[in-house]
Protein backbone atom coordinates (compact mmCIF):
# COMPACT_ATOMS: atom_id res chain seq x y z
CA UNK A 1 0.00 0.00 0.00
CA UNK A 2 1.31 3.41 -0.90
CA UNK A 3 2.29 5.41 2.12
CA UNK A 4 1.06 8.95 2.07
CA UNK A 5 3.21 11.97 2.61
CA UNK A 6 6.92 12.07 2.34
CA UNK A 7 9.38 14.08 0.32
CA UNK A 8 11.31 13.32 -2.74
CA UNK A 9 8.77 11.01 -4.20
CA UNK A 10 9.00 10.33 -7.90
CA UNK A 11 7.03 12.47 -10.22
CA UNK A 12 3.53 11.17 -10.76
CA UNK A 13 3.46 10.54 -14.46
CA UNK A 14 -0.29 10.73 -14.53
CA UNK A 15 -0.23 14.16 -12.93
CA UNK A 16 2.41 15.30 -15.37
CA UNK A 17 0.36 14.01 -18.22
CA UNK A 18 -2.69 15.77 -16.88
CA UNK A 19 -0.83 19.03 -16.62
CA UNK A 20 0.40 18.68 -20.17
CA UNK A 21 -3.12 18.04 -21.35
CA UNK A 22 -2.47 14.48 -22.36
CA UNK A 23 -5.77 12.96 -23.40
CA UNK A 24 -6.86 10.24 -21.08
CA UNK A 25 -4.56 11.27 -18.24
CA UNK A 26 -7.39 12.28 -15.96
CA UNK A 27 -9.34 9.16 -16.72
CA UNK A 28 -6.29 7.16 -15.75
CA UNK A 29 -6.04 9.06 -12.50
CA UNK A 30 -9.64 8.28 -11.71
CA UNK A 31 -9.19 4.64 -12.54
CA UNK A 32 -6.15 4.46 -10.31
CA UNK A 33 -7.66 6.05 -7.23
CA UNK A 34 -11.40 5.58 -7.50
CA UNK A 35 -11.57 2.41 -5.40
CA UNK A 36 -9.62 3.91 -2.55
CA UNK A 37 -11.53 7.16 -2.56
CA UNK A 38 -14.87 5.51 -2.93
CA UNK A 39 -14.09 3.07 -0.09
CA UNK A 40 -13.06 5.89 2.15
CA UNK A 41 -16.22 7.81 1.38
CA UNK A 42 -18.37 4.74 1.84
CA UNK A 43 -16.84 3.98 5.23
CA UNK A 44 -17.08 7.53 6.30
CA UNK A 45 -20.65 8.07 5.19
CA UNK A 46 -22.00 4.59 5.69
CA UNK A 47 -24.11 5.16 2.63
CA UNK A 48 -23.16 4.02 -0.84
CA UNK A 49 -25.20 6.62 -2.63
CA UNK A 50 -23.68 9.38 -0.58
CA UNK A 51 -20.28 7.82 -1.11
CA UNK A 52 -20.86 7.77 -4.85
CA UNK A 53 -21.73 11.44 -4.88
CA UNK A 54 -18.90 12.34 -2.55
CA UNK A 55 -16.34 10.46 -4.61
CA UNK A 56 -17.57 12.20 -7.71
CA UNK A 57 -17.18 15.53 -5.98
CA UNK A 58 -13.68 14.61 -4.93
CA UNK A 59 -12.53 13.89 -8.45
CA UNK A 60 -14.32 16.88 -9.88
CA UNK A 61 -12.59 19.06 -7.32
CA UNK A 62 -9.31 17.42 -8.21
CA UNK A 63 -9.88 18.12 -11.88
CA UNK A 64 -10.41 21.78 -11.06
CA UNK A 65 -7.42 22.10 -8.78
CA UNK A 66 -4.90 19.57 -9.98
CA UNK A 67 -2.98 22.28 -11.78
CA UNK A 68 -2.09 23.68 -8.35
CA UNK A 69 -1.13 20.29 -6.95
CA UNK A 70 2.48 20.74 -5.91
CA UNK A 71 3.36 17.11 -5.43
CA UNK A 72 4.54 17.61 -1.86
CA UNK A 73 2.51 14.54 -0.96
CA UNK A 74 1.25 11.62 -2.93
CA UNK A 75 -1.72 12.22 -5.14
CA UNK A 76 -3.65 9.65 -3.14
CA UNK A 77 -2.94 11.62 0.03
CA UNK A 78 -4.15 14.77 -1.60
CA UNK A 79 -7.30 13.06 -2.83
CA UNK A 80 -7.96 11.56 0.58
CA UNK A 81 -7.71 14.96 2.19
CA UNK A 82 -10.30 16.26 -0.20
CA UNK A 83 -12.43 13.22 0.47
CA UNK A 84 -12.19 13.66 4.23
CA UNK A 85 -13.32 17.25 4.02
CA UNK A 86 -16.12 16.43 1.65
CA UNK A 87 -17.38 13.59 3.82
CA UNK A 88 -17.23 15.63 7.00
CA UNK A 89 -19.18 18.36 5.30
CA UNK A 90 -21.77 15.86 4.24
CA UNK A 91 -21.98 14.42 7.71
CA UNK A 92 -22.48 17.86 9.18
CA UNK A 93 -25.28 18.49 6.76
CA UNK A 94 -27.13 15.41 7.69
CA UNK A 95 -30.14 16.35 9.68
CA UNK A 96 -30.74 12.91 10.92
CA UNK A 97 -27.17 12.31 11.87
CA UNK A 98 -27.91 11.55 15.48
CA UNK A 99 -30.47 8.99 14.48
CA UNK A 100 -28.19 7.25 12.06
CA UNK A 101 -25.11 7.08 14.19
CA UNK A 102 -24.62 4.81 17.13
CA UNK A 103 -23.92 6.47 20.45
CA UNK A 104 -20.29 6.86 21.33
CA UNK A 105 -19.33 3.83 23.43
CA UNK A 106 -18.38 4.61 26.97
CA UNK A 107 -14.76 3.82 27.66
CA UNK A 108 -15.59 1.75 30.66
CA UNK A 109 -18.59 0.06 29.12
CA UNK A 110 -17.63 -3.28 27.70
CA UNK A 111 -21.04 -4.86 27.75
CA UNK A 112 -23.04 -6.50 25.00
CA UNK A 113 -24.52 -3.19 23.81
CA UNK A 114 -21.53 -2.24 21.74
CA UNK A 115 -21.10 -5.52 19.99
CA UNK A 116 -21.86 -5.30 16.31
CA UNK A 117 -22.76 -8.90 15.78
CA UNK A 118 -23.29 -12.05 17.70
CA UNK A 119 -20.53 -14.60 17.39
CA UNK A 120 -21.72 -17.75 15.72
CA UNK A 121 -21.45 -20.94 17.56
CA UNK A 122 -19.92 -23.21 14.90
CA UNK A 123 -16.19 -23.48 14.43
CA UNK A 124 -16.41 -23.00 10.69
CA UNK A 125 -18.45 -19.85 11.13
CA UNK A 126 -16.29 -18.31 13.80
CA UNK A 127 -15.77 -14.61 13.20
CA UNK A 128 -12.00 -14.97 13.08
CA UNK A 129 -12.45 -17.15 10.04
CA UNK A 130 -14.56 -14.53 8.31
CA UNK A 131 -11.53 -12.57 7.33
CA UNK A 132 -10.38 -15.51 5.34
CA UNK A 133 -13.68 -15.55 3.51
CA UNK A 134 -13.58 -11.84 2.73
CA UNK A 135 -16.20 -11.03 5.30
CA UNK A 136 -13.88 -9.16 7.59
CA UNK A 137 -14.15 -6.07 5.44
CA UNK A 138 -17.86 -5.92 5.96
CA UNK A 139 -17.44 -6.48 9.68
CA UNK A 140 -14.87 -3.74 9.99
CA UNK A 141 -16.95 -1.40 7.91
CA UNK A 142 -19.92 -2.05 10.09
CA UNK A 143 -17.84 -1.45 13.20
CA UNK A 144 -16.45 1.74 11.76
CA UNK A 145 -19.93 2.98 11.04
CA UNK A 146 -20.65 2.78 14.73
CA UNK A 147 -17.91 5.20 15.59
CA UNK A 148 -18.41 8.87 16.10
CA UNK A 149 -17.85 10.55 12.69
CA UNK A 150 -15.33 12.92 14.23
CA UNK A 151 -13.21 9.96 15.24
CA UNK A 152 -14.06 7.67 12.37
CA UNK A 153 -12.29 9.65 9.74
CA UNK A 154 -9.24 9.75 11.97
CA UNK A 155 -9.25 5.99 12.29
CA UNK A 156 -9.71 5.63 8.57
CA UNK A 157 -6.89 8.00 7.75
CA UNK A 158 -4.54 6.72 10.42
CA UNK A 159 -5.10 3.00 10.64
CA UNK A 160 -6.51 2.30 7.20
CA UNK A 161 -4.77 4.84 5.00
CA UNK A 162 -1.61 5.24 7.03
CA UNK A 163 -1.63 8.98 7.61
CA UNK A 164 0.67 10.22 10.34
CA UNK A 165 -0.64 11.89 13.46
CA UNK A 166 0.84 15.16 12.31
CA UNK A 167 -0.94 15.00 8.98
CA UNK A 168 -4.24 14.28 10.65
CA UNK A 169 -3.67 17.06 13.16
CA UNK A 170 -3.04 19.45 10.30
CA UNK A 171 -6.19 18.31 8.56
CA UNK A 172 -8.32 18.53 11.69
CA UNK A 173 -6.63 21.70 12.87
CA UNK A 174 -6.17 20.25 16.34
CA UNK A 175 -3.05 19.43 18.35
CA UNK A 176 -1.32 16.13 17.76
CA UNK A 177 -2.11 15.11 21.34
CA UNK A 178 -5.80 15.50 20.65
CA UNK A 179 -5.47 13.31 17.59
CA UNK A 180 -3.70 10.64 19.61
CA UNK A 181 -6.26 10.62 22.40
CA UNK A 182 -9.17 10.55 19.97
CA UNK A 183 -7.61 7.76 18.01
CA UNK A 184 -6.92 5.75 21.09
CA UNK A 185 -10.49 6.06 22.24
CA UNK A 186 -11.77 5.12 18.82
CA UNK A 187 -9.48 2.11 18.64
CA UNK A 188 -10.55 0.96 22.03
CA UNK A 189 -14.15 1.32 20.94
CA UNK A 190 -13.37 -0.67 17.82
CA UNK A 191 -11.76 -3.29 20.01
CA UNK A 192 -14.91 -3.58 22.04
CA UNK A 193 -17.07 -3.67 18.94
CA UNK A 194 -14.92 -6.34 17.43
CA UNK A 195 -14.19 -8.21 20.63
CA UNK A 196 -15.65 -11.43 19.30
CA UNK A 197 -13.31 -11.20 16.35
CA UNK A 198 -10.17 -9.53 17.43
CA UNK B 1 9.13 1.94 40.30
CA UNK B 2 5.61 3.25 40.84
CA UNK B 3 2.70 0.96 40.19
CA UNK B 4 0.44 1.73 37.21
CA UNK B 5 -3.29 1.26 37.41
CA UNK B 6 -5.34 -0.36 34.66
CA UNK B 7 -6.99 2.81 33.39
CA UNK B 8 -3.71 4.56 32.84
CA UNK B 9 -2.13 1.51 31.30
CA UNK B 10 -4.96 1.07 28.80
CA UNK B 11 -4.74 4.71 27.84
CA UNK B 12 -1.11 4.17 27.01
CA UNK B 13 -1.58 1.08 24.89
CA UNK B 14 -1.69 2.93 21.58
CA UNK B 15 1.41 4.90 22.48
CA UNK B 16 3.13 1.69 23.44
CA UNK B 17 2.30 0.13 20.09
CA UNK B 18 3.34 3.30 18.30
CA UNK B 19 6.63 3.24 20.18
CA UNK B 20 6.25 6.82 21.34
CA UNK B 21 6.53 6.24 25.09
CA UNK B 22 9.56 7.33 26.99
CA UNK B 23 11.66 4.46 28.32
CA UNK B 24 10.63 4.91 31.95
CA UNK B 25 6.92 4.90 31.19
CA UNK B 26 7.33 2.02 28.81
CA UNK B 27 9.08 0.03 31.50
CA UNK B 28 6.32 0.75 34.02
CA UNK B 29 3.63 -0.19 31.50
CA UNK B 30 5.43 -3.38 30.55
CA UNK B 31 5.68 -4.27 34.19
CA UNK B 32 1.98 -3.69 34.64
CA UNK B 33 1.06 -5.74 31.59
CA UNK B 34 3.12 -8.63 32.86
CA UNK B 35 1.07 -8.71 36.00
CA UNK B 36 -2.37 -7.78 34.62
CA UNK B 37 -3.99 -10.25 32.26
CA UNK B 38 -6.94 -8.03 31.38
CA UNK B 39 -4.77 -5.12 30.32
CA UNK B 40 -2.46 -7.44 28.44
CA UNK B 41 -5.45 -8.92 26.64
CA UNK B 42 -6.75 -5.46 25.84
CA UNK B 43 -3.40 -4.59 24.38
CA UNK B 44 -3.34 -7.71 22.26
CA UNK B 45 -6.84 -7.16 20.95
CA UNK B 46 -6.08 -3.53 20.24
CA UNK B 47 -3.10 -4.56 18.19
CA UNK B 48 -5.25 -7.08 16.35
CA UNK B 49 -7.82 -4.39 15.53
CA UNK B 50 -5.18 -2.13 14.18
CA UNK B 51 -3.80 -4.89 12.03
CA UNK B 52 -7.26 -5.66 10.74
CA UNK B 53 -7.85 -2.03 9.87
CA UNK B 54 -4.50 -1.86 8.14
CA UNK B 55 -5.40 -4.84 6.01
CA UNK B 56 -8.83 -3.55 5.19
CA UNK B 57 -9.05 -3.74 1.41
CA UNK B 58 -10.76 -1.02 -0.56
CA UNK B 59 -14.17 -1.70 -1.86
CA UNK B 60 -14.39 -1.62 -5.61
CA UNK B 61 -16.01 1.50 -6.89
CA UNK B 62 -19.12 1.02 -8.94
CA UNK B 63 -18.42 1.12 -12.68
CA UNK B 64 -20.71 4.04 -13.16
CA UNK B 65 -18.54 6.21 -10.94
CA UNK B 66 -15.92 6.70 -13.65
CA UNK B 67 -18.50 7.52 -16.26
CA UNK B 68 -20.19 9.93 -13.90
CA UNK B 69 -16.94 11.70 -13.13
CA UNK B 70 -15.91 12.00 -16.75
CA UNK B 71 -19.35 13.23 -17.72
CA UNK B 72 -19.27 15.85 -14.99
CA UNK B 73 -15.81 16.97 -16.01
CA UNK B 74 -16.79 17.14 -19.64
CA UNK B 75 -19.87 19.16 -18.82
CA UNK B 76 -17.90 21.56 -16.70
CA UNK B 77 -15.22 21.88 -19.32
CA UNK B 78 -17.87 22.61 -21.91
CA UNK B 79 -19.44 25.25 -19.70
CA UNK B 80 -16.03 26.85 -19.19
CA UNK B 81 -15.48 26.98 -22.93
CA UNK B 82 -12.63 24.55 -22.86
CA UNK B 83 -12.19 21.65 -25.15
CA UNK B 84 -13.93 18.75 -23.46
CA UNK B 85 -11.83 16.30 -25.38
CA UNK B 86 -8.68 17.55 -23.80
CA UNK B 87 -9.62 16.81 -20.26
CA UNK B 88 -6.63 18.08 -18.41
CA UNK B 89 -5.13 20.86 -16.44
CA UNK B 90 -4.67 22.96 -19.53
CA UNK B 91 -8.37 22.98 -20.04
CA UNK B 92 -8.86 24.79 -16.78
CA UNK B 93 -6.17 27.36 -17.27
CA UNK B 94 -6.74 30.74 -18.82
CA UNK B 95 -6.15 30.68 -22.52
CA UNK B 96 -3.11 32.92 -22.60
CA UNK B 97 -1.47 31.30 -19.63
CA UNK B 98 -1.21 28.08 -21.57
CA UNK B 99 1.19 29.81 -23.93
CA UNK B 100 3.12 31.73 -21.35
CA UNK B 101 6.46 30.08 -21.98
CA UNK B 102 6.12 30.08 -25.77
CA UNK B 103 5.19 33.76 -25.66
CA UNK B 104 8.19 34.55 -23.52
CA UNK B 105 10.42 32.61 -25.87
CA UNK B 106 8.93 34.38 -28.85
CA UNK B 107 9.50 37.72 -27.18
CA UNK B 108 13.12 36.87 -26.54
CA UNK B 109 13.63 35.79 -30.13
CA UNK B 110 11.91 38.92 -31.39
CA UNK B 111 14.06 41.11 -29.18
CA UNK B 112 17.21 39.43 -30.38
CA UNK B 113 16.15 39.71 -33.98
CA UNK B 114 15.30 43.39 -33.53
CA UNK B 115 18.66 44.19 -32.02
CA UNK B 116 20.45 42.29 -34.72
CA UNK B 117 18.39 43.90 -37.42
CA UNK B 118 19.03 47.32 -35.96
CA UNK B 119 22.73 46.72 -35.90
CA UNK B 120 22.84 45.28 -39.31
CA UNK B 121 20.38 47.58 -41.03
CA UNK B 122 21.00 50.75 -39.10
CA UNK B 123 20.32 53.45 -41.65
CA UNK B 124 23.67 54.61 -42.89
CA UNK B 125 24.43 58.17 -42.19
CA UNK B 126 25.06 60.34 -45.17
CA UNK B 127 28.13 59.26 -46.88
CA UNK B 128 31.27 61.27 -46.94
CA UNK B 129 31.19 63.01 -50.21
CA UNK B 130 34.22 65.20 -50.20
CA UNK B 131 34.55 65.58 -53.94
CA UNK B 132 31.15 67.12 -54.33
CA UNK B 133 30.98 69.09 -51.17
CA UNK B 134 34.46 70.23 -50.53
CA UNK B 135 34.53 73.92 -50.92
CA UNK B 136 37.86 75.54 -51.27
CA UNK B 137 36.71 79.00 -50.51
CA UNK B 138 38.18 81.04 -47.73
CA UNK B 139 37.27 80.11 -44.22
CA UNK B 140 37.85 82.46 -41.38
CA UNK B 141 37.27 79.68 -38.90
CA UNK B 142 40.01 77.60 -40.35
CA UNK B 143 42.25 80.57 -40.51
CA UNK B 144 41.82 81.26 -36.85
CA UNK B 145 42.58 77.71 -36.01
CA UNK B 146 45.63 77.58 -38.12
CA UNK B 147 47.08 80.55 -36.37
CA UNK B 148 47.09 78.66 -33.15
CA UNK B 149 48.83 75.65 -34.50
CA UNK B 150 52.55 75.24 -35.22
CA UNK B 151 52.06 74.53 -38.82
CA UNK B 152 54.10 77.08 -40.65
CA UNK B 153 53.92 75.18 -43.85
CA UNK B 154 50.20 75.40 -43.83
CA UNK B 155 50.08 79.04 -42.97
CA UNK B 156 52.40 79.78 -45.84
CA UNK B 157 50.25 78.09 -48.41
CA UNK B 158 49.17 79.96 -51.45
CA UNK B 159 45.78 81.54 -51.17
CA UNK B 160 46.15 82.41 -47.54
CA UNK B 161 43.52 80.56 -45.61
CA UNK B 162 43.10 76.85 -46.01
CA UNK B 163 39.94 75.73 -47.67
CA UNK B 164 36.89 75.25 -45.64
CA UNK B 165 34.75 72.19 -45.74
CA UNK B 166 31.02 72.39 -46.14
CA UNK B 167 28.94 69.69 -44.58
CA UNK B 168 27.08 67.73 -47.17
CA UNK B 169 23.97 67.35 -45.08
CA UNK B 170 23.63 70.66 -43.38
CA UNK B 171 23.90 71.58 -39.79
CA UNK B 172 23.16 68.60 -37.63
CA UNK B 173 21.77 70.79 -34.94
CA UNK B 174 19.14 72.30 -37.13
CA UNK B 175 18.46 69.02 -38.74
CA UNK B 176 17.70 67.52 -35.38
CA UNK B 177 15.13 70.20 -34.78
CA UNK B 178 13.70 70.03 -38.25
CA UNK B 179 12.74 66.42 -38.38
CA UNK B 180 13.13 63.08 -36.80
CA UNK B 181 15.34 61.70 -39.51
CA UNK B 182 18.33 63.89 -38.72
CA UNK B 183 21.27 61.64 -39.26
CA UNK B 184 24.26 61.63 -37.11
CA UNK B 185 27.14 63.32 -38.90
CA UNK B 186 29.73 60.85 -39.79
CA UNK B 187 32.45 63.40 -40.26
CA UNK B 188 33.56 66.53 -38.56
CA UNK B 189 34.95 69.63 -39.97
CA UNK B 190 36.55 72.64 -38.48
CA UNK B 191 33.10 74.15 -38.06
CA UNK B 192 31.39 71.38 -36.24
CA UNK B 193 34.26 69.53 -34.70
CA UNK B 194 33.06 68.68 -31.22
CA UNK B 195 35.06 68.81 -28.10
CA UNK B 196 37.74 66.26 -27.61
CA UNK B 197 35.86 63.72 -25.47
CA UNK B 198 32.92 63.59 -27.80
CA UNK B 199 35.29 63.43 -30.69
CA UNK B 200 36.96 60.42 -29.26
CA UNK B 201 33.76 58.70 -28.36
CA UNK B 202 32.25 59.28 -31.72
CA UNK B 203 35.10 57.81 -33.61
CA UNK B 204 34.62 54.53 -31.90
CA UNK B 205 31.03 54.37 -32.96
CA UNK B 206 31.65 55.18 -36.57
CA UNK B 207 30.87 52.47 -38.95
CA UNK B 208 33.16 53.40 -41.78
CA UNK B 209 36.10 51.20 -42.34
CA UNK B 210 39.50 52.72 -42.89
CA UNK B 211 40.76 53.23 -46.31
CA UNK B 212 42.40 50.16 -47.55
CA UNK B 213 45.96 50.89 -48.49
CA UNK B 214 47.05 50.33 -51.95
CA UNK B 215 49.38 47.44 -52.29
CA UNK B 216 49.16 46.95 -55.93
CA UNK B 217 51.99 45.81 -58.07
CA UNK B 218 54.96 48.06 -57.67
CA UNK B 219 58.56 47.98 -58.47
CA UNK B 220 59.50 49.84 -55.39
CA UNK B 221 61.31 47.37 -53.21
CA UNK B 222 60.57 49.50 -50.19
CA UNK B 223 56.89 49.31 -50.82
CA UNK B 224 57.02 45.56 -50.80
CA UNK B 225 57.31 45.66 -47.08
CA UNK B 226 54.37 47.92 -46.53
CA UNK B 227 52.25 46.77 -43.68
CA UNK B 228 49.25 44.97 -44.96
CA UNK B 229 45.96 46.62 -44.16
CA UNK B 230 43.86 44.22 -46.07
CA UNK B 231 43.06 43.07 -49.50
CA UNK B 232 42.33 45.59 -52.15
CA UNK B 233 39.25 45.64 -54.21
CA UNK B 234 39.30 46.70 -57.78
CA UNK B 235 38.06 50.12 -58.67
CA UNK B 236 35.74 48.76 -61.26
CA UNK B 237 33.90 46.82 -58.67
CA UNK B 238 32.67 50.02 -57.14
CA UNK B 239 32.04 51.94 -60.29
CA UNK B 240 35.38 53.40 -61.04
CA UNK B 241 36.88 56.76 -60.31
CA UNK B 242 34.10 58.74 -61.91
CA UNK B 243 31.34 57.08 -60.13
CA UNK B 244 29.97 58.54 -56.92
CA UNK B 245 31.88 57.43 -53.93
CA UNK B 246 30.70 54.23 -52.51
CA UNK B 247 29.41 54.34 -49.06
CA UNK B 248 31.00 51.37 -47.56
CA UNK B 249 29.80 50.69 -44.12
CA UNK B 250 31.21 48.26 -41.78
CA UNK B 251 29.36 45.19 -40.83
CA UNK B 252 28.52 44.69 -37.19
CA UNK B 253 31.59 44.54 -35.00
CA UNK B 254 31.57 40.82 -35.12
CA UNK B 255 32.04 40.85 -38.84
CA UNK B 256 35.01 41.45 -40.99
CA UNK B 257 35.58 44.95 -42.20
CA UNK B 258 35.14 45.58 -45.85
CA UNK B 259 37.84 47.44 -47.70
CA UNK B 260 37.28 50.65 -49.57
CA UNK B 261 38.01 51.10 -53.23
CA UNK B 262 40.17 54.19 -52.92
CA UNK B 263 42.84 55.80 -50.81
CA UNK B 264 46.47 55.56 -49.87
CA UNK B 265 48.29 54.45 -46.81
CA UNK B 266 50.74 56.31 -44.70
CA UNK B 267 52.65 54.81 -41.84
CA UNK B 268 53.88 57.19 -39.19
CA UNK B 269 56.28 55.95 -36.59
CA UNK B 270 56.02 57.93 -33.38
CA UNK B 271 58.06 57.68 -30.25
CA UNK B 272 56.48 56.25 -27.21
CA UNK B 273 56.41 59.55 -25.41
CA UNK B 274 54.79 61.19 -28.43
CA UNK B 275 52.13 58.55 -28.86
CA UNK B 276 49.63 60.35 -26.70
CA UNK B 277 47.52 62.61 -28.86
CA UNK B 278 49.01 61.48 -32.15
CA UNK B 279 45.58 60.84 -33.64
CA UNK B 280 44.45 64.30 -32.66
CA UNK B 281 47.48 65.90 -34.18
CA UNK B 282 46.96 64.05 -37.44
CA UNK B 283 43.30 64.92 -37.50
CA UNK B 284 44.08 68.53 -36.74
CA UNK B 285 46.49 68.68 -39.60
CA UNK B 286 43.92 67.32 -41.96
CA UNK B 287 41.32 69.76 -40.80
CA UNK B 288 43.62 72.71 -41.07
CA UNK B 289 44.47 71.68 -44.59
CA UNK B 290 40.83 71.75 -45.50
CA UNK B 291 40.24 68.08 -45.20
CA UNK B 292 37.89 65.99 -43.15
CA UNK B 293 38.39 63.17 -40.73
CA UNK B 294 36.46 60.09 -41.54
CA UNK B 295 37.50 57.82 -38.76
CA UNK B 296 39.91 57.33 -35.94
CA UNK B 297 40.79 53.99 -34.48
CA UNK B 298 42.78 53.59 -31.35
CA UNK B 299 44.71 50.62 -30.23
CA UNK B 300 43.85 49.66 -26.71
CA UNK B 301 47.50 48.96 -26.11
CA UNK B 302 47.97 52.70 -25.68
CA UNK B 303 51.61 53.78 -25.85
CA UNK B 304 53.08 50.33 -25.64
CA UNK B 305 55.63 49.43 -28.30
CA UNK B 306 53.90 48.09 -31.33
CA UNK B 307 50.66 49.82 -30.50
CA UNK B 308 48.83 51.16 -33.48
CA UNK B 309 46.21 53.65 -34.37
CA UNK B 310 44.64 54.71 -37.59
CA UNK B 311 43.28 58.05 -38.71
CA UNK B 312 41.49 58.20 -41.98
CA UNK B 313 41.25 61.58 -43.65
CA UNK B 314 40.19 62.97 -46.98
CA UNK B 315 42.00 65.97 -48.28
CA UNK B 316 42.00 68.17 -51.32
CA UNK B 317 44.56 66.87 -53.70
CA UNK B 318 46.44 70.15 -53.50
CA UNK B 319 46.97 69.69 -49.76
CA UNK B 320 48.34 66.18 -50.01
CA UNK B 321 51.99 67.15 -50.09
CA UNK B 322 51.65 69.45 -47.14
CA UNK B 323 49.83 66.77 -45.23
CA UNK B 324 52.70 64.36 -45.83
CA UNK B 325 55.13 66.94 -44.58
CA UNK B 326 53.05 67.44 -41.48
CA UNK B 327 53.00 63.73 -40.87
CA UNK B 328 56.76 63.77 -40.99
CA UNK B 329 56.70 66.35 -38.26
CA UNK B 330 54.34 64.41 -36.08
CA UNK B 331 56.44 61.32 -36.46
CA UNK B 332 58.63 59.63 -38.96
CA UNK B 333 57.36 58.17 -42.17
CA UNK B 334 59.45 55.12 -42.92
CA UNK B 335 60.21 54.29 -46.51
CA UNK B 336 57.66 51.57 -46.55
CA UNK B 337 55.11 53.92 -45.06
CA UNK B 338 55.09 56.49 -47.79
CA UNK B 339 51.99 56.61 -49.92
CA UNK B 340 52.40 54.87 -53.20
CA UNK B 341 50.35 55.08 -56.30
CA UNK B 342 48.13 52.15 -57.08
CA UNK B 343 45.48 51.34 -59.57
CA UNK B 344 42.91 52.56 -57.11
CA UNK B 345 41.77 56.13 -57.12
CA UNK B 346 43.50 58.32 -54.59
CA UNK B 347 40.25 59.63 -53.29
CA UNK B 348 36.55 59.08 -53.54
CA UNK B 349 36.27 61.85 -56.09
CA UNK B 350 38.66 63.43 -58.55
CA UNK B 351 40.65 66.14 -56.89
CA UNK B 352 40.66 64.45 -53.54
CA UNK B 353 42.97 62.09 -51.82
CA UNK B 354 42.18 59.84 -48.92
CA UNK B 355 44.83 58.78 -46.51
CA UNK B 356 44.75 56.10 -43.90
CA UNK B 357 47.45 57.20 -41.53
CA UNK B 358 48.62 54.35 -39.43
CA UNK B 359 50.44 55.21 -36.28
CA UNK B 360 53.09 52.86 -35.01
CA UNK B 361 54.87 53.17 -31.73
CA UNK B 362 58.63 52.72 -32.07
Amino acid sequence: MERPGGKGRPVDLLVEGFRKGTPGAFEAIVRTHQDRIYSFCARMLSDRDDAFDAAQEVFLSAWRNLAEFRGEAALSTWLLRIAANRCLNRIRRRKSLSEREAPWPEPAGEGEDGIVFQPPGGEADRPDRLAETCEMGKILTEALSRLDPGSRWMVLLSDVEGFSYEEIAALADVPVGTVKSRLHRARMAMRRLLSPVA
Amino acid sequence: MDAMDCILSRNLLSDLQDGTLDPATEARLAAHLRGCGECAGAGASLLAVRKLLRSLPPDPAPPELLQGILAAVEAEGRDAGADPASVGADATRPFLSRFRIPLEAAAAVLLFASVYWYQYRQPPAPAVRPPSVLSYGPSSEAGKTSASRPMAAIEDTAGGSPPAVRLPHGNPGTARKAGPAAPKPRTWTAENLPSAPAYFASTDSERIVPVVPSHGPTDDPAAAGTPAFGEMRSAGAEGGADSPPSRVFAAPPSRLLRPLPYGRDIVVDVKREAREGAEERIAGAALLLGGIVERMERDTAGAAPGATGTVRVILPESAAARFIEEMDRIGTIPPEGKPVATDLPAGPRPGTVAYAVRIRVR
